[in-house]
C-alpha cells in the first residue's frame, strides 16, 4: 500500500484532471447556464487528438504537441457551439441539456467508430523516474511525470485565472456571467465571447485527457466516467464558479483516493453519485456558490 | 400586453368532430392482428413474408413504445425534466429476471399456454412494483427539485442504479445476466402496450392529466388552485416508473440477456430521441416516434448491410444527429402535442 | 369575519417588506390595499396565501387559524388569488382551465380513473357540465375549446378570475387586476368585479394602483409605504390625506 504521501500526489494528480475538466463545466455555466454534457467527450477527444499527434507527429517536442492538440480540440468546442447550440440559446432548457446529450453521444460513436473501442495509452512523454529528494527524504515513491503533470495543470489554472480577472476578454467573460443580455449593449460581441469560453474550457479538457492518457490510459467512453465525476466536482464547488470547480476537484479526488485506498475501489462510483445527488438534494449552490430567491 | 406564454399559432384549433374509430376499435384491431401473426410465425409458415424477424423488430417497437408513452407521461404531460428513465427499466428487467430464473419454476414445468401467462403476470408485476419503488422513492427525494438540477440528480440516478448492478455478482455484474427464458413474444407484448396505452390515456383525460398539465404550465397557480404538487408529482413518477419496470420486464423475457450497460444513459437517450421526435405530451406522438425512429434504423442497417457493409456500425451516428437535428429545428417534434382521432376524448374539448 | 390579519410581519435580509400588517375583512366586504410600488402589497398577498412565511403575526380564515399553512392548504381552505402578471394554463383550453380548478371536487381516484369505470363518467359529466355553466357566467362559453394563451388579454383577466371563483373560495385576492388595461377594458372589468361581489358569497381584497378601480369599488382602502400602513379608511378620505399624496410624490399615478 502507497505511504500517504504517495497518496497525497495521486489525489493531487486526479484533482488536478477533475480541475481541468471541471473548469470548462463551470464556465460555460457561469455565461451561458448550460450543463454541457458533452463536455466529458471532449476531454476524451482531446485524450485521442493527443496521441494521433503523438504517434503520427512525434518528433515534435511535448511542450509543442501539447498545445498543439489542445488547439485542435479547442475548435472543436467553438464548432459544437456554433452548430447545435448557438441556435438554442434562447430555448427551452430540456431542449438545450438533450442536445448536449447527443453530442456527447455522437462525440463517443465516432471516435468508436473511427478509431476502435480499445483501451489505449498515450506513449510517455514526460520524464518518468522517480522524483529522488521525496524519496530520500520522506520514503515515497513518486514519479517525475506525476509531478509534471499536477506542476503543468497549475499553471494553466493559475494562467485562467490571470485570464479571467486581468484580461479584457476575462473581463467579458464575467461580465457576461453576471448579465448575459446588457452585455451586448455595451457593443460586446457576446458569440465571441461565448465561444472563447468554450475554446479555453475545450482546451483544458483537452490537456486533461492527455493527462490523463498518459498516467493511466485512454478509451472512447472515458468521457462519461470522469466526466462525470469532474461534473460532480464542478457542482461541489459550486457551479459556475472557477474557484469552486477546483476547490471541488481536488476534493473530490481526496475522498476518491481515500474510498479506494481505505474501502473499496467499487465503491467510489457510489460515494462520487451519493455525494452529487445529496448536494443536490440539500446545497445544490455548491460551496463558492449563492443561493437564489424566487420572486412570485 | 400579456404575460401568459402564447401558444404556437402554427398549431390550428384541434378538429373535434367525434372519431368514427374508437379507441378499443383500435385495441382490439390489435390484438386481432397479433395472435394469428404470432401463431403463423411460430409455426413457420409463410417464412419468406412472415419473417421471424419482422415480429421481433414489431416486439421491439411495442416494448419501446411503452417506455417512451411512460416518459411521456412525466417529461411531456408533467413537464419534468427526468433523464433517467432506463434505471427504471434496469430495476424491472432484473427484478423480471431475477423471479423467472430464480423464483418460479421453467414454463416447461407448467401447462404449456396457461404456464407462460402465469409466469408472465408475476414477472412483470413484480417488475412494475419494484420500479414503481424506486420511482417513488426518487420522486419523493426530488419533489423540491427542478429543472437542470433534476435534469442531473435523474441521469445521476441512472448511473447509480447501473452502478450498483455492476457491484452485484449475484446478478452477473458487469458480465450481464443469462440464461433467462424466453417467455415474451408479440402477443404479450401486444397485450401490454394496449393495457399501457389505454391506462396512460385515460390516465392524462382525467382530473389526475389535468392536475399534471396544470402543474407544467404553471406551478405556482397550480399550487394557489390547492394541488398538492409534490403529490401528484410522485404519483407520476411512481406510474411512469412501473410501466418502464413493466417495459424492462418484457425486455429480459424477449432478449433473454441483459447487462448493466443494456440500461445506462445510451438507452435513457435513445427513449428521449423516440420521444422528442413523436412529440411531447401525445400518447400518438409517443407511438409515432418510436415507429418512426425504429423503421429508420432498420433502413438505415439494411441498405448500408447491402451497399457498405463495413460502414454498418455507422448508423448509430445517426440517432443522435436524428436528435440533434430534431432540437435545432422543429423542437415539438412530428406530432407536435395533437392526438390522432381515435385518442382523443371524446367530449371533444 | 371573513379574514382576520394581526400584526402580519416579514423580513429579507436586512429589508423589512412589511411591518404590523392589519386588517379586518367581513364575510362579503370589499377592501383594497394601495400604495406606491415596492410598498410590499404583493408581499401581503404572497403572506396571505403562503408563498412566504411571515416572522410574525396571525393570519385567521373565519374561526380558523392559517398562518403557517401551505399554499395549497390555504387553497382548500378556501382562499383563492389572481395575479398582476396573468397566470393562466396556456395551453390548456379555457374549459380545461376550469375543470382543473374542480379537481378536489372530482369525487373518483385512480382507480375509476384507469378503468373508466361508471363513477367516473358520472362525475366527469357533472364537472364538465359545471365547468360550462360557470363559463357561461362569465360569458367565456363560446371560447371554451380554444387555447387559453390564445385570449385577448381582457378575456385572459376575465377567465383567470373565474377560474379563482371556480374552487368556491371564502377570499378572493385580486392582485392588480386593472394592470395593462385600457380605459374601456377597466370599465368592464369594475363591472366583473361588481357583479362577482354580488353574485358570490365571498368577501374580495384588492390590490390595486389605478385609484378609479379603487374609489368605485372598495368601502375601506389601507395605503402602505415602505411595508407599513400610513392610513386606512374610505376610499375618498385616505386619498386627501397628505401623508398619502406625499407617499405618492414622484410616482405617475398622483391621485385625483
Amino acid at each position: 500500500m502507497d505511504t500517504i504521501i504517495q497518496q497525497l500526489f495521486n489525489a493531487a494528480q486526479l484533482g488536478a484532471v477533475y480541475a481541468l475538466i471541471a473548469l470548462g463545466y463551470s464556465m460555460v455555466y457561469g455565461i451561458i447556464r448550460l450543463i454541457n454534457f458533452a463536455h466529458g467527450d471532449i476531454f476524451m477527444l482531446g485524450g485521442f487528438i493527443g496521441l494521433l499527434l503523438t504517434t503520427r507527429l512525434g518528433w515534435l517536442p511535448f511542450w509543442v504537441l501539447m498545445p498543439l492538440a489542445m488547439l485542435l480540440t479547442a475548435l472543436v468546442g467553438v464548432a459544437v457551439e456554433r452548430v447545435a447550440y448557438r441556435r438554442l440559446r434562447n430555448a427551452q432548457r430540456m431542449s438545450v441539456v438533450i442536445t448536449t446529450l447527443g453530442v456527447g453521444i455522437f462525440l463517443e460513436n465516432l471516435v468508436r467508430l473511427t478509431v476502435g473501442p480499445e483501451t489505449r495509452q498515450i506513449p510517455a512523454r514526460l520524464p518518468s523516474g522517480p522524483v529522488v529528494w521525496l524519496q530520500q527524504h520522506l520514503g515515497a515513491f513518486v514519479t517525475w511525470d506525476k509531478l509534471w503533470i499536477i506542476l503543468i495543470s497549475l499553471a494553466l489554472m493559475a494562467v485562467l485565472w490571470l485570464v479571467v480577472n486581468r484580461t479584457l476578454i476575462g473581463t467579458a467573460m464575467r461580465a457576461v456571467a453576471d448579465n448575459k443580455d446588457a452585455v451586448p449593449l455595451m457593443g460586446v460581441n457576446l458569440n465571441l465571447v461565448i465561444a472563447v469560453t468554450f475554446a479555453i474550457g475545450s482546451a483544458l479538457a483537452a490537456a486533461g485527457g492527455i493527462f490523463y492518457g498518459q498516467a493511466y490510459s485512454i478509451d472512447p467512453y472515458m468521457g462519461i466516467d470522469l466526466g462525470w465525476k469532474a461534473f460532480i466536482a464542478a457542482v461541489i464547488g459550486g457551479i459556475g464558479s472557477i474557484e469552486g470547480a477546483v476547490l471541488g476537484s481536488f476534493l473530490l479526488a481526496g475522498v476518491e483516493v481515500v474510498t479506494v485506498a481505505y474501502l473499496s475501489s467499487n465503491l467510489k462510483n457510489g460515494i462520487a453519485f451519493g455525494l452529487l445527488i445529496l448536494l443536490l438534494l440539500v446545497w445544490p449552490w455548491g460551496i463558492m456558490g449563492r443561493p437564489t430567491l424566487k420572486k412570485v | 400586453m400579456s404575460t401568459a406564454p402564447r401558444p404556437d399559432p402554427a398549431q390550428p384549433l384541434p378538429d373535434t368532430r367525434p372519431s368514427r374509430v374508437r379507441f378499443w376499435m383500435v385495441c382490439a384491431g390489435v390484438l386481432a392482428l397479433a395472435v394469428p401473426l404470432q401463431l403463423l410465425v411460430d409455426a413457420g409458415l409463410f417464412s419468406d413474408v412472415l419473417n421471424p424477424y419482422y415480429l421481433h423488430v414489431l416486439t421491439i417497437i411495442g416494448m419501446n413504445i411503452i417506455l417512451v408513452a411512460s416518459l411521456n407521461l412525466l417529461n411531456g404531460y408533467l413537464g419534468e425534466f427526468a433523464l433517467g428513465h432506463a434505471g427504471f427499466m434496469a430495476v424491472g428487467a432484473y427484478t423480471a429476471a431475477l423471479l423467472a430464473t430464480r423464483a418460479l419454476p421453467p414454463a416447461s414445468a407448467l401447462p404449456p399456454v396457461l404456464g407462460t401467462v402465469g409466469i408472465l403476470l408475476v414477472t412483470l408485476a413484480g417488475a412494475m412494483a419494484a420500479a414503481a419503488l424506486v420511482g417513488y422513492l426518487i420522486g419523493l427525494l426530488t419533489f423540491k427539485t427542478v429543472g437542470d438540477y433534476l435534469a442531473i440528480i435523474t441521469l445521476g440516478f441512472n448511473m447509480i442504479i447501473v452502478n450498483a448492478i455492476q457491484n452485484i455478482d449475484f446478478v452477473g455484474g458487469p458480465r450481464g445476466f443469462t440464461g433467462i427464458a424466453k417467455n415474451t413474444n408479440f402477443v404479450a407484448v401486444a397485450v401490454c402496450l394496449v393495457l399501457t396505452i389505454g391506462v396512460l390515456r385515460n390516465l392524462v383525460q382525467s382530473t389526475f392529466g389535468r392536475v399534471w398539465v396544470s402543474i407544467r404550465e404553471n406551478a405556482i397557480a397550480a399550487e394557489l388552485m390547492g394541488v398538492a404538487v409534490a403529490r401528484a408529482k410522485n404519483r407520476a413518477f411512481t406510474i411512469a416508473a412501473a410501466f418502464a419496470g413493466l417495459a424492462g420486464g418484457l425486455w429480459a423475457q424477449n432478449q433473454q440477456f441483459i447487462t448493466p450497460r443494456s440500461f445506462d444513459y445510451m438507452k435513457t437517450t435513445e427513449i428521449l430521441v423516440m420521444l422528442y421526435l413523436g412529440g411531447m405530451a401525445s400518447l400518438s406522438g409517443s407511438i409515432l416516434g418510436v415507429v418512426a425512429y425504429t423503421l429508420l434504423m432498420e433502413v438505415l442497417r439494411n441498405l448500408l448491410s447491402a451497399f457498405a457493409p463495413q460502414l454498418a456500425e455507422w448508423r448509430m451516428l445517426i440517432s443522435p444527429l436524428i436528435l440533434i437535428v430534431i432540437m435545432l429545428t422543429r423542437q415539438t417534434g412530428l406530432l407536435g402535442n395533437r392526438e390522432w382521432r381515435w385518442l382523443r376524448p371524446r367530449q371533444g374539448a | 369575519m371573513a379574514l382576520r390579519i394581526a400584526s402580519l410581519t416579514k423580513s429579507f435580509g436586512g429589508l423589512t417588506a412589511v411591518s404590523g400588517f392589519n386588517l379586518e375583512l367581513g364575510d362579503r366586504d370589499l377592501q383594497g390595499i394601495i400604495g406606491p410600488n415596492g410598498a410590499g402589497k404583493t408581499t401581503v398577498f404572497n403572506l396571505i396565501t403562503g408563498v412566504y412565511a411571515p416572522d410574525s403575526g396571525t393570519v385567521r380564515l373565519g374561526d380558523r387559524e392559517v398562518t403557517r399553512l401551505s399554499s395549497d392548504a390555504l387553497a382548500r381552505a378556501g382562499i383563492a388569488r389572481t395575479f398582476q402578471n396573468i397566470r393562466l394554463f396556456a395551453q390548456m383550453t379555457v374549459l380545461d382551465n376550469i375543470t382543473m380548478a374542480l379537481h378536489a371536487q372530482a369525487g373518483y381516484g385512480l382507480w375509476d380513473a384507469t378503468f373508466r369505470t361508471a363513477t367516473f363518467r358520472r362525475e366527469e359529466a357533472r364537472l364538465l357540465a359545471e365547468s360550462r355553466e360557470h363559463l357561461a357566467r362569465f360569458g367565456l362559453l363560446e371560447r371554451q375549446r380554444e387555447q387559453a394563451g390564445s385570449l385577448p388579454y381582457g378575456e385572459q383577466r376575465r377567465l383567470e378570475i373565474a377560474r379563482a371563483l371556480a374552487t368556491g373560495p371564502k377570499v378572493l385576492l385580486l392582485d392588480e387586476p386593472a394592470a395593462g388595461m385600457n380605459p374601456r377594458e377597466v370599465e368592464e372589468l369594475i363591472r366583473l368585479i361588481q357583479q362577482v361581489h354580488r353574485d358570490f358569497p365571498l368577501a374580495i381584497l384588492l390590490i390595486e394602483h389605478q385609484l378609479p378601480v379603487v374609489m368605485e369599488l372598495c368601502r375601506e382602502v389601507q395605503v402602505l409605504d415602505f411595508g407599513q400602513t400610513i392610513a386606512s379608511g374610505a376610499p375618498r378620505e385616505v386619498v386627501r390625506n397628505p401623508l398619502v399624496i406625499e407617499a405618492y410624490l414622484g410616482e405617475e399615478e398622483a391621485p385625483a
